[in-house]
């Protein structure tokens, strides 16, 4: 494995971003490409279909939880909950997508549990028309198909 | 299983700008893990790929406890063979009658937590002078899920005991008594009470539980406590009161647990009467909260 130095990962768009290495193995995947690879960690590391602007996202997470890890005292608990409420709070709806997507492809478990469960508090309570409004998602059923829906599930309601 | 990647970003979006279709479905299935069953089931009405993946296993069988096979073998093999994992969450969220008891205990799940809800009928414990009319008398009502009640007329000697053994999932339950001082009928469709409570005031009854992994909490309460009813506003007579017993917790270290449970009042220098037993019932403890929130387990 590769001295713990700095690693350099760069955009689909041709961003680098230089960060350390305990900031950058949050994510599983380029953990794994490290530990497999030493070139990796001399070089630069690409991350395929991540913009800049979602990586540099990516990397305030990441950052903030690393360092967080390596000493509590500094960041709480406490603290580390309201970043990540912040965190989430100011995302927009397409950088909300697009974050999913890259944290799923990057694997940082902790950053796509709290995506999930901020979208999960987002359809909480709602009537499928707003959800679908909301997340802009097609209606493709027929009406038949929808009367059985409603009939399948009649403990739910 | 569920929908696939391709289906989702064809049919999800509804204009051209990106829409919660084009996640990947393990992200979709990562969100229905915050999600009750009804908002999965409500979310299944969005579109196909959103009923493809509010049916598939891997979001369902994370909504079941761990230990449901156990659950499932109290039905004949048919009747679960072949069954998906939601419609296994269907079967066991409705009230299944175990330990051969005449439907006088029953089990099931709770639908928006998941979680194991039981409640044993006074039909099925024991109770002393039950079958002497004097003393006992069983009143069909409506207002048990069992249709019926012990109703106890007179009797120095109270004493109700029960016992239920069980693969109970790992968590902390709570078990109470549901009581009702005095005994309502229906005329003319109103609701109307008999009060012939005597004797609750005089001295506590002693409550009991113990489980087979040696647990043990008891707890005295008196039913009848007027003053007290009057200061907190809170009225005892004429209503169905839940009376807690205790908790226990479940660790899942042995596959079946017994949990015996009891209710006491033998001080032979008075007599008590007046009292409809209903039930017991053993729910996870903080299931109210947790409904209440839509959290799961």
């Amino acid at each position: 494995m590769a001295s713990k130095g700095n690693l350099t990962l760069k955009s689909c768009n041709g961003k680098e971003f230089i960060v350390e290495e305990k900031v950058a193995v949050m994510s599983t995947t380029i953990k794994n490409m490290v530990d497999v690879d030493d070139s990796f960690a001399q070089g630069v590391i690409p991350i395929i279909g991540v913009d800049g602007k979602i990586l540099a996202k990516l990397i305030e997470y990441c950052k903030e939880h690393a360092e967080a890890d390596e000493d509590e005292e500094v960041k709480s608990e406490e603290y580390l909950k309201k970043f990540d409420e912040k965190f989430v709070d100011e995302l927009n709806l397409n950088d909300l997508y697009d974050l999913l997507k890259a944290s799923n492809y990057l694997e940082i478990t902790k950053l796509l549990n709290l995506l999930c469960q901020k979208v999960a508090s987002m359809i909480k309570g709602k009537k499928p028309e707003e959800i679908r409004r909301i997340f802009n998602i097609k209606n493709d059923f027929t009406p038949e198909e929808e009367e059985e829906i409603n009939r399948q599930n009649p403990w739910a309601f | 299983m569920g929908a696939s990647l391709s289906t989702l970003t064809e049919n999800g979006a509804a204009n051209g700008g990106p829409g919660l279709g084009d996640i990947p479905e393990s992200c979709v299935a990562c969100v229905f893990l915050y999600l009750t069953p009804p908002e999965i089931c409500n979310l299944a009405r969005l579109n196909r790929a959103f009923r493809g993946a509010a049916s598939s296993d891997a979001v369902w069988e994370a909504k079941l406890p761990h230990n449901y096979q156990q659950l499932l073998e109290l039905f004949p093999p048919e009747r679960y063979q072949n069954l998906s994992k939601k419609d296994i969450f269907a079967l066991l969220s409705r009230p299944v009658p175990f330990d051969d008891d005449d439907g006088y205990k029953e089990i099931w799940l709770d639908r928006v937590t998941g979680r194991a809800c039981m409640s044993i009928s006074a039909k099925a414990m024991t109770i002393t002078g039950i079958e002497d009319r004097r003393y006992w008398n069983w009143i069909p009502t409506d207002e048990s899920r069992f249709q019926v009640v012990a109703y106890l007329q007179q009797m120095w000697w109270f004493e109700v005991v029960g016992i239920v053994k069980f693969p109970f999932p790992p968590d902390i339950y709570t078990l109470s008594f549901r009581l009702h001082l005095g005994r309502s009928s229906k005329r003319l469709l109103r609701r109307v009470c008999y009060d012939h409570t005597q004797g609750w005031d005089i001295k506590p009854v002693r409550f009991e539980l113990s489980t087979s992994d040696g647990q043990q909490v008891s707890r005295e309460c008196c039913l009848d406590d007027t003053e007290q009813d009057e200061a907190t506003g809170s009225q005892k007579r004429g209503c169905w009161v839940d009376y807690k017993v205790g908790e226990f917790i479940i660790s899942g270290s042995d596959p079946v647990t017994e949990v015996s449970f009891s209710m006491k009042q033998i001080d032979c220098t008075h007599s008590k009467g007046g009292l409809c037993v209903d039930l017991v019932s053993i729910v996870p403890s903080d299931l109210k909260v947790c409904r209440r929130r839509g959290v799961l387990k």
